[in-house]
Order: structure tokens, then C-alpha cells, then sequence
């Protein structure tokens, strides 16, 4: 199990230092941040004076060089727009961010959990291909469309809800269903192929043989392996939940590392832009290598895989 | 005995006089204004770290400037200089300043402060995007005594003192001398003071800034609310949506949400002449564009006269739009005969489809020409591209195949470096932005050290190139005005003239107001970003809308 | 089971016609504007006329038309940027599955790699590089969905890779490229087949979302996923700008989807979990 462990780690680090450097090679080939910080009337001696004050001259690999030495240490340098650690402008984004998307992924599983069941008890019939169709118009509408139709309806027109910002549990709803809705279908499908899956085991034909309600059946065997691919399988909604943040940050006016993302590849900010990226992988790493030990634990024959 | 009376004496009496006395100068103050934008560009409340001035709005409710505004008309006016003078031998300018400015500690305004704050604008760490130029142009700065300061500049510096009011930079944005000194840059960041109205709270990184209104009367205007709030909202829907909910007070926007705000019955308001949309040739002077048809002044001509600018106006900015002046000029302009070249642009700028066709009949092209069309919107502008699509569509009418390549800015940034391949040969969108001396402005288009370098170049420089310098350089240190006025006519129409670079609109800025949650106020002409507009607004209890 | 799934099929058929003959299906041009007829709404409100079905947008281009020329870049987007990143995919998941070894570790750091990196940042930073454009935006897009179909693919070649006809093919001696095409490949077209039409709603919204950042198609290239961004701000003065390209990213997704889901029934109910 240590061994695992320590293959894992390895190869984490090592993807590390794969994003690592393409972002820093793919940031620098965007512009030059200085260009974004001027007036359009600036002149040439403008710009080298900024550029001089904002330590970019100098070759790349030299930059490249300074930079990883300071990111061992926790030093990600310093966001060019903002003039301060790039590691605490994010960090002081992140929680708000954080608060959004498990919410938004609990939303989809809540809404995907019936829809599944639905569909896999009623396989073929008309439930099923409502059901599917219902979680399959969370990923047919652009999520910024949907919000912005969202606050339109419950905001504008009804007053029931505010449009946009952090505040009270108010402010939740309207992004959290944004967000949260093109995950159902996803989440949806795996649910009811592994429901389907077990439905056809053994052990729940016995359960059935046995009497068990079939209530009981579903939820006490059925459900539970039924939500572990969501588990295993949810670094491939990862890619969609990241634009999905970045949009409906930006709808919201959610400050949240999504819309400083995209604000940093605006502004070609390098060392804001290195920093969310890295330090997204690494959120992300931590979080896979937490599951898949989990899964490991669980399931033995997968720790040689 | 006696003594206790009249201490009971004194202090009711003061107590009384407390009373009445408050109510008397203290402002009356109400309420929180709250305002939607769409950058608070890097957030912060330090001067010297911003360096697009149109960033500066976030430090204008707390930082008075040298000078300021007119605000009427636009342009230069008095801030915390009241007057300025330039010397007989031309180079030094006398600023003498108000003597009742506090800063929020309650220290007092002093010459050492605007000899301080200008020094720090200058200094090595300093983002300011003309620090380099102030360097070379300041030789000394001397404090003549606590409310006069002169500033001695390199050469001639006629325009200087415009360079220092908010309407043109923001490099004369005051900085409190002994605060600084005494607790560090740092802590002056995080809790920064100045001599504006509002007084600096909090500032909450991608969401807001909380400002408090000072409980003094403010020469710039003592704030009718108590509080203001600038919220960041990228999204343009989601702004108008705030102030329809009343979420927010008031909302920059395009012109594209205009009909959506009056949809929701909320005010339009437009800041007249904040930018020029223009569209310009690049390179022409390079030997491989010498037979390029654009080098013919009739073509270049024939494709002004084939834009219908009143349409644009109408249909593309939806009526919120002016006809232009000449090149970077605008009526609150310096030096200039506005009179004139507002008559001029009527006629040159005209629409005119059949004599367009004629000259490029004329000049050899009556089955058009290849040109390429370079199109970007800069920051705070984004229907730049809707008006580069319109004009293009123009050109096409009258034969002109046009190849538009859509650039987003900062890419666009990069194309007019070196020898600006991309852009060379062909024609760009840009604009100008609504300030009071042209003359700069030129210098950044036409000089041949500069940006643009529309005319010509170090090694390339004939014909018109060496006009422009000539008189260019006449006027930049002519100290009387009614020759300089007559030079920069001459600069404005050999510019005009050669439709190197030609004016398609005046645009505005646009704000949503909700009129329920704020009174009836005037814009400032060419101030776009409301930073010097807050203390202005009234609460709508106290003047209503018509 | 002659049970075709009509319905998606008409859809999808409808929206390939439209692609194909728009320009014969309307006398307008989608790029060619006339700001006096702007912002006229469908014909059946008050200010709109038959002249403009479904009325006009800000430039006073017929908006019947766009949808029409919208569906043929829409067509072309999606094909393109399936073939370049499902191809891609393809052939990383088939040499990574039956090769093995050190190339499968390498290539799966590289999926890890691609899943761990935002896409949309890719996508972006792509945008702002190279300029908007076609070609920008298929490689943008083929970055985003290689790795899934690279993933999916390898594990399909995993199992496939031990049984009997394979090794058959070893043993007559035929080499790993030529088993790898004439043997594997044609066994994971079905896989291949499914993913394609189940990703064809993904493409399309993404394109729609990079057209929101600034980084799809450049106007005046009409676009369903544009003309959507272009009117999210007018849902109050004109619906019709972003409510009827958005109702047709809609119905078409979910028609690919559901076709999707049948061709797979069909094809092989065992790949349920897709």
C-alpha cells in the first residue's frame, strides 16, 4: 500500500512539473503583460520603464529558472496587476470558489439520484427517456445563457432571488443551479448503468427472492455501488466544471479563482496565470490521489494496476 | 463657587452651541450609493502602483489631484492648485494651492505634500505610465513656502500643468507626506489616506471598495451619501440587471445595453465626448507600399467620404454618439478654434458615396482595391468592433474588397512593435481618448520616436513626416497662446488634410441609473469613469428626475 | 427491433439540409448588414414583417438566415474539431492500449496531464495567441476532448488486446501496426462511433461558451453559439436574438444525445457506461 502511495506521489510531482512548463512556455507566447497595464498613448520609453520595473527583461530561461527555484519553496512570484503574491491572491479567492462547486456537484447528484433510479428501474419505457432527456437539457444550454436567463426570470421579473454577488443563502441558488445542472446528465447515465449492473446481480436477485421490499433493495444495495464510478469518474467532469466555474463566475460577479483565471489570461498576468494553474493541479492531484487510495482500499486487485 | 458656575456655564454653552453648530456645517448624509463596474483594474488604493489612468476611478473619491476639472465644459480646471503660472524665461511653472485641504488624519495639505507625491510618482518603483516622461521633463521641484510650489521643467513645457489634473492623467494625484514617512508604504496600502471626499474602509479583492464620506465640507463637493460602494461586475446583463432589481445605483454599459436599460425604465446617462472612434493607416511610408493604392490621398480620401457616420451613429451607438472633430480633438480642446473645425469636419467628414466612387475612379481603382482591415476594441470600448464591421461593410459598398481580421486587444498590442508587419500596407480601427491638450495626442501617432509612427520613421522621414515636425516642434514651447493656437491649427490641418488618420465618431460613456435610488446629476464632459462625479450626486429626495 | 429513432434522425437530417443549401433556402447574406432594418422583431409581434421571419439583429441581418448559415459552421466546427480530437484520441488510446509498456506510461501521464490543465485556459490562451479563427478554435476544441476519447479508447483496447483472434494474428506473424489497424482499429470504431455522436453536444456548447469569452468564432462569421453570446444582453428589448440560437443548440444537442443513446443500444448495449 505504501508502495502505491509513493508510485502515486512520484508521478504526481512529475505531472507537476509537465504543467508547469507549458504554462509558463504557453503564457509567455500570449504578450507581453505591460501592454495591458499602459494607455494606448504610452511610448517606447514607457514601456521598457515598466518592464525594467517589473523584472521582465531578461532571457526566458533565466525567468524560468528564478521562478521554479521560488516555487519549491511556496514562492509563485507576483501578480503583475495586482502587485501582490501571486499564491495569496489566490488563496484569497479560492474559498469563494470552494464554497461554489461542491454545492453545484451536490445539486447534480441530488437531482441525478432519482432521474438514475428512475431510468434504470423503468429501463426502455417512456419514464427512462424522460428522465434522460430532462438531464440531458442540463448539458444542451450554454451555462452562461442559462444564468443569465436564470437571473432574468427569478431576478429581475420576480424579485425572488438577488442576480448576482456573494451574500446569504440567497446568492447561492441561482449559481449553484447554473453550475450544477450539466453535471446531471453525466452523473445521470453512470448511475443508471451501474444500477442496471447490479440490479441484474446476483445478490439482489437473492434480496428479492428473500421478500425485501423493493425500496429496500434499491436503496440499501443498489444505490450505494451506484455512486462510486460518479466517485471514480469524476475527474472527467473536472475539465467541464472548470469552464463552468469560469462562466458563471463570470456572469455572477462570483469573485472566485474561475473569473481570475480568465482575467489573468487577459491580462497576461505569467505569474498569477502559473500560480491558478499550478495550483488547481494540485488541488486536483490531491484530491485523485485521495480517491484512488480510497478506491485501493477498497478494491485490492487495482494497486498493481 | 463662582468658579463652579461658570465652568457649568462654559460647558452648557458649549454644549448648546454643539447643537446648533453641527447641524449647521456638518453634511447631511444619507444612505449608500453603490455603483456596478466592469474593472477595478489591480485594486489598489496606492497611486503609484496603477498605471492606466482609467483606473485611476477607484482612487479619485480618495485622492485629490494638482489640478482638476472644468466641470461644465470638460477639461482642465482647478483642483487643489487654485492657479498656475508659468515663468517670463518658460521653465518653471508656480502652482499656488488651496489652504484649507485636510487630509483624513487631519493633518493639513501642504506644499510638501505635492512636492512628495510627485516625487514618488516618479521614483524607481512607481507604475505610473508616465513616470518616465515626468523624469525627463522635471528637473526641480521647490517648495516656495507651505502653499506654493514650483516646479521647474526641462525646456519649454507649455502644457505641463494639464499633465497633472485627473482629466488628463493621474500622475498628479496627492499622497500625504508625514502619513507615508511615518508608518511605511506598506501600511500606507492596506490603509491608505488622502484629501479626497470619501474616506478609504475596506477593499474586498474581485468583489468591491467601501468608502465612507468625509463629515466636513469638500471643495470638490461634499458627498450627499454616507457611504459609496463600487462593486465589480464583469458581465454587461448582469450589471443592468443590478440596478433594475436595485441591487446597484448606477451601471457602466455599452451602448448595446442601452435599449435593455430603457426597457427596465431606468435613466440613460451619457458622458459626452469620452472617446474618438477613428480608423488609421499604418506604414505607408515603407518603400514597399509605395505603389499601394493608399498611398493616393484621393483614395484615402474616397474611403472617409464612403462612410454614412450619421448611420453609425444612429443604428450602431443607437443615437448616443456625436459627430466628430478632427483628429483627437473635442470641444473642451485647448488651443484650437473650435468654431472652425467643427465646420470643417460637417463638410470633410461627410457622407458622400458618389464623389468616394469618382476619386477612386480617378485615382485608377474604379474596380476597388484589396485592403486589409484590422479590427479590435480597446479596453472600456467594446463596440469599437461593432463600428469596425459597420465601416467595413461601408467600404465594401463602394468596391473595396476589404479583409477584416478581428484582433482582441492585447494581442493587438503587440502588431504595431518594430516594424509592424501586421499592421503595415493596410488601415486599423482605434480611438482617442477624450483629453484636453491634442497636441500629445498627435505626438503619439505622428512623431517618429512614436508609438504609431503613422508618417514615417527614424530613417524614413519625407514630406508631410518632415511638416509635421517642423511645426509640431513650433508649437510644443510657444508660450503665447494666440500663436500657439494658430500653430496647432496648422498641425490639425496638415493632419487633416492627408486622412492618415480620420475620425469616424464621437462616443460617449453610458451609465444605467436607477432613478429611484439617486437624484438628478450632470456628467462631467470626458470623464467616462465617474471618479470625480460621486460627491456630485444627489440623493433623489433631493432633487428628483424630470 | 426495426426501431429507428425517426425523430433524431429528421432532426438531424434538417439541420445537415439547412447546413448544405442555405444559401438557396434564403436571399439574404449573413454578413451583409442594413442598419435601418435593425432589431425588427419576428413577423408574428407587432413592428416585425414577413420580410424578416424571424426578424433582425443589431447590424439588420436577417435572423433566419444566420440560424440557417449558423447550422453550416456549426456543422463544420463540430466536424472538424471531433475528427482532429477523436482522432488524436484515437490513435493515443490504440498505440497506448496494445503497445503497452513505457509509451502507455508516458502517454497516460500525458492524459493525466491534459485532464489536470484546465482545457478551456488551453482554449483561451490558444484564442488570445493565434487570433480568433476556424483553425484556432477546431485545435482548441480537439485539445479539449482528446483525452477522454484517448482514455475511454485505451481501456476498450485493454480487453480487447486478449482475445483469441489477436493473439491468432501474433502468432501468423503480422506486425504490431498492421494488428493495430486491420485488428483492433476496426473493433473500437463502435466505441468511436458512440463517443463522436455523444460529444457532438459538448462541441457545440463549447464553442457557444468561447464565443462568451471572447474566443470562438469571430463576428461577422455567424455562429449559433454567437449569436447567442451577441444577444445574452438583450433578453428584455429583442428575445429573439439569443432565445431562438439558443432553442436550436438545444434541440440539436439533445437530438445528438438521444441518437447517441440509441446507437449505442444498438451497436453494443455493453458500453452502457458511456
Amino acid at each position: 500500500m505504501q508502495g502505491y502511495i509513493v508510485r502515486r506521489l512520484l508521478q504526481g510531482v512529475v505531472l507537476l512539473v509537465i504543467v508547469t512548463t507549458i504554462v509558463f512556455a504557453v503564457g509567455r507566447l500570449t504578450g507581453n503583460p505591460v501592454d495591458l497595464l499602459l494607455p494606448e498613448e504610452a511610448s517606447e520609453e514607457e514601456r521598457q520603464a515598466m518592464i525594467e520595473t517589473l523584472g521582465l527583461d531578461g532571457p526566458v530561461l533565466e525567468q524560468f529558472v528564478v521562478f521554479i527555484k521560488g516555487a519549491v519553496q511556496g514562492d509563485l512570484g507576483v501578480s503583475i496587476r495586482y502587485r501582490q503574491p501571486a499564491v495569496d491572491v489566490f488563496f484569497s479567492r479560492l474559498p469563494n470558489t470552494l464554497l461554489l462547486m461542491p454545492a453545484a456537484m451536490l445539486l447534480a447528484v441530488f437531482m441525478a439520484i432519482p432521474l438514475g433510479i428512475l431510468s434504470a428501474l423503468r429501463r426502455g419505457r417512456l419514464t427512462d427517456r424522460v428522465s434522460g432527456t430532462i438531464a440531458v437539457l442540463g448539458i444542451a444550454t450554454p451555462n452562461f445563457w442559462l444564468g443569465i436567463l436564470l437571473i432574468y426570470v427569478f431576478s429581475v421579473q420576480l424579485g425572488w432571488l438577488p442576480s448576482s454577488r456573494m451574500g446569504d443563502w440567497s446568492h447561492y441558488v441561482l449559481p449553484t443551479i447554473t453550475l450544477g445542472t450539466f453535471l446531471v446528465a453525466g452523473f445521470m447515465r453512470l448511475i443508471r448503468s451501474s444500477m442496471l449492473d447490479i440490479l441484474d446481480s446476483e445478490f439482489v436477485k437473492l434480496a428479492r427472492i428473500k421478500g425485501v421490499t423493493e425500496m429496500k433493495v434499491v436503496w440499501k444495495h443498489c444505490l450505494r455501488n451506484a455512486l462510486i464510478p460518479v466517485l471514480t469518474l469524476w475527474g472527467v467532469f473536472m475539465g467541464g466544471l472548470v469552464t463552468g466555474t469560469i462562466v458563471t463566475e463570470t456572469v455572477f460577479a462570483w469573485p472566485g479563482v474561475g473569473r481570475l483565471t480568465y482575467e489573468a489570461v487577459i491580462f497576461r498576468d505569467y505569474p498569477l496565470l502559473q500560480a491558478v494553474v499550478i495550483m488547481d493541479a494540485v488541488l486536483i492531484l490531491a484530491i485523485n490521489l485521495v480517491v484512488d487510495i480510497l478506491y485501493a482500499y477498497v478494491d485490492p486487485r487495482i494497486r498493481f494496476t | 463657587m463662582k468658579n463652579h458656575r461658570s465652568k457649568i456655564v462654559y460647558l452648557l454653552s458649549l454644549l448648546i452651541a454643539a447643537f446648533v453648530w453641527t447641524p449647521l456645517w456638518a453634511a447631511d448624509q444619507k444612505g449608500t450609493l453603490i455603483v456596478a463596474l466592469e474593472s477595478l483594474g489591480g485594486q489598489s488604493m496606492d497611486p503609484i502602483q496603477e498605471g492606466r489612468p482609467t483606473n485611476a476611478h477607484i482612487q479619485a473619491p480618495v485622492f485629490d489631484s494638482l489640478l482638476g476639472y472644468n466641470y461644465e465644459k470638460g477639461g482642465v480646471g482647478q483642483g487643489v492648485a487654485t492657479s498656475w503660472v508659468l515663468s517670463d524665461d518658460g521653465l518653471s511653472w508656480t502652482f499656488h494651492l488651496r489652504k484649507d485641504v485636510k487630509w483624513h488624519n487631519g493633518d493639513l495639505l501642504t506644499a510638501h505634500d505635492v512636492k512628495f507625491s510627485l516625487e514618488r510618482t516618479m521614483s524607481k518603483g512607481s507604475l505610473s505610465s508616465r513616470r518616465a516622461q515626468l523624469r525627463r521633463n522635471v528637473t526641480k521641484i521647490e517648495v516656495v513656502d507651505d502653499y506654493t510650489v514650483r516646479i521647474f521643467t526641462k525646456g519649454v513645457q507649455v502644457h505641463f500643468p494639464s499633465g497633472l489634473s485627473r482629466s488628463v492623467f493621474q500622475e498628479g494625484q496627492l499622497m500625504p507626506k508625514k502619513y507615508i514617512e511615518k508608518v511605511g508604504e506598506a501600511e500606507f496600502r492596506k490603509h491608505p489616506i488622502g484629501s479626497g471626499p470619501w474616506k478609504f474602509v475596506r477593499s474586498v479583492p474581485g468583489d468591491l471598495i467601501e468608502y465612507e464620506a468625509v463629515d466636513y465640507p469638500h471643495w470638490r463637493g461634499t458627498p450627499k451619501y454616507k457611504k459609496l460602494l463600487i462593486l465589480l461586475v464583469p458581465e454587461e446583463s448582469t450589471r443592468v440587471s443590478m440596478v433594475r432589481t436595485g441591487e446597484a445605483a448606477i451601471a457602466s454599459i455599452s451602448p448595446e445595453a442601452i435599449q435593455e436599460a430603457k426597457a427596465g425604465d431606468l435613466k440613460v446617462m451619457s458622458v459626452p465626448a469620452t472617446m474618438q472612434a477613428i480608423f488609421q493607416f499604418w506604414g505607408l511610408y515603407q518603400p514597399q507600399f509605395k505603389d499601394s493604392p493608399l498611398n493616393d490621398v484621393r483614395v484615402r480620401e474616397a474611403l472617409s467620404l464612403a462612410i454614412d457616420r450619421q448611420q453609425i451613429i444612429d443604428h450602431v451607438m443607437y443615437g448616443q454618439a456625436s459627430w466628430p472633430m478632427p483628429f483627437a480633438s473635442f470641444g473642451y480642446s485647448v488651443d484650437m478654434d473650435a468654431e472652425r473645425w467643427m465646420q470643417w469636419s460637417r463638410h470633410a467628414l461627410r457622407y458622400d458615396p458618389g464623389r468616394a466612387k469618382q476619386l477612386l475612379a480617378e485615382a485608377g481603382y474604379a474596380n476597388g482595391f484589396e485592403l486589409n482591415f484590422a479590427n479590435t476594441a480597446l479596453p472600456g470600448t467594446p463596440y469599437m468592433t461593432h463600428i469596425g464591421i459597420a465601416v467595413a461593410d461601408f467600404w465594401n459598398k463602394i468596391g473595396v474588397k476589404v479583409k477584416l481580421t478581428n484582433y482582441e486587444w492585447g494581442a493587438f498590442r503587440t502588431l504595431n512593435r518594430g516594424d509592424q508587419k501586421k499592421l503595415a500596407g493596410g488601415a486599423s480601427m482605434f480611438r482617442t481618448a477624450g483629453r484636453p491638450v491634442a497636441m500629445s495626442r498627435y505626438n503619439v501617432a505622428f512623431g517618429v520616436k512614436s508609438p504609431h509612427r503613422l508618417l514615417g520613421n527614424e530613417e524614413i522621414c519625407t514630406g508631410i513626416c518632415q511638416s509635421y515636425k517642423k511645426l509640431y516642434a513650433m508649437q510644443v514651447t510657444q508660450q503665447n497662446p494666440v500663436k500657439r493656437t494658430a500653430m496647432t491649427n496648422a498641425v490639425m490641418g496638415l493632419i487633416a488634410e492627408s486622412w492618415l488618420a480620420v475620425p469616424i465618431l464621437e462616443g460617449m460613456g453610458y451609465w444605467a441609473i436607477n432613478p429611484k435610488l439617486v437624484g438628478a446629476f450632470k456628467p462631467i464632459p470626458g470623464r467616462h469613469e465617474f471618479g470625480d462625479v460621486f460627491e456630485r450626486i444627489p440623493r433623489p429626495d433631493q432633487k428628483a428626475w424630470q | 427491433m426495426r426501431k429507428l429513432p425517426w425523430v433524431s434522425m429528421f432532426i438531424i437530417g434538417g439541420m445537415v439540409f439547412a447546413a448544405i443549401f442555405a444559401p438557396y433556402l434564403t436571399p439574404y447574406s449573413p454578413i451583409d448588414q442594413s442598419l435601418p432594418d435593425k432589431l425588427l422583431p419576428p413577423f408574428w409581434e407587432a413592428k416585425g414583417s414577413t420580410k424578416y421571419i424571424l426578424g433582425t439583429d443589431i447590424f439588420g441581418r436577417d435572423v433566419l438566415t444566420r440560424l440557417l448559415y449558423g447550422a453550416r459552421v456549426s456543422l463544420i466546427v463540430t466536424g472538424l474539431s471531433l475528427l482532429f480530437g477523436g482522432g488524436v484520441g484515437l490513435a493515443i488510446g490504440i498505440a497506448s492500449g496494445y503497445i503497452g509498456g513505457r509509451l502507455d506510461s508516458l502517454l497516460m501521464r500525458l492524459v493525466d496531464a491534459a485532464f489536470t490543465f484546465p482545457a478551456i485556459l488551453f482554449a483561451l490562451l490558444l484564442a488570445v495567441t493565434m487570433g480568433q479563427g476556424l483553425d484556432t478554435l477546431v485545435i482548441a476544441i480537439g485539445l479539449l476532448l482528446w483525452a477522454g476519447f484517448a482514455r475511454i479508447i485505451r481501456g476498450e483496447v485493454l480487453a480487447l488486446k486478449q482475445r483469441d483472434f489477436v493473439a491468432l494474428a501474433k502468432v501468423h506473424g503480422c506486425s504490431e501496426l498492421r494488428i493495430m489497424v486491420t485488428h483492433i482499429l476496426p473493433n473500437v470504431m463502435n466505441t468511436f462511433m458512440v463517443l463522436i455522436t455523444l460529444n457532438v453536444g459538448a462541441v457545440i456548447v463549447a464553442e457557444a461558451s468561447l464565443s462568451f469569452l471572447g474566443a470562438g468564432i469571430p463576428p461577422p462569421t455567424p455562429s449559433w453559439g454567437l449569436m447567442v453570446a451577441e444577444g445574452r444582453g438583450k433578453i428584455s428589448s429583442a428575445w429573439w436574438l439569443s432565445l431562438l440560437p439558443g432553442i436550436a443548440i438545444t434541440l440539436v444537442v439533445l437530438t445528438f444525445n438521444l441518437f447517441g443513446d440509441w446507437l449505442r443500444d444498438r451497436l453494443d448495449p455493453k458500453l452502457r457506461q458511456l
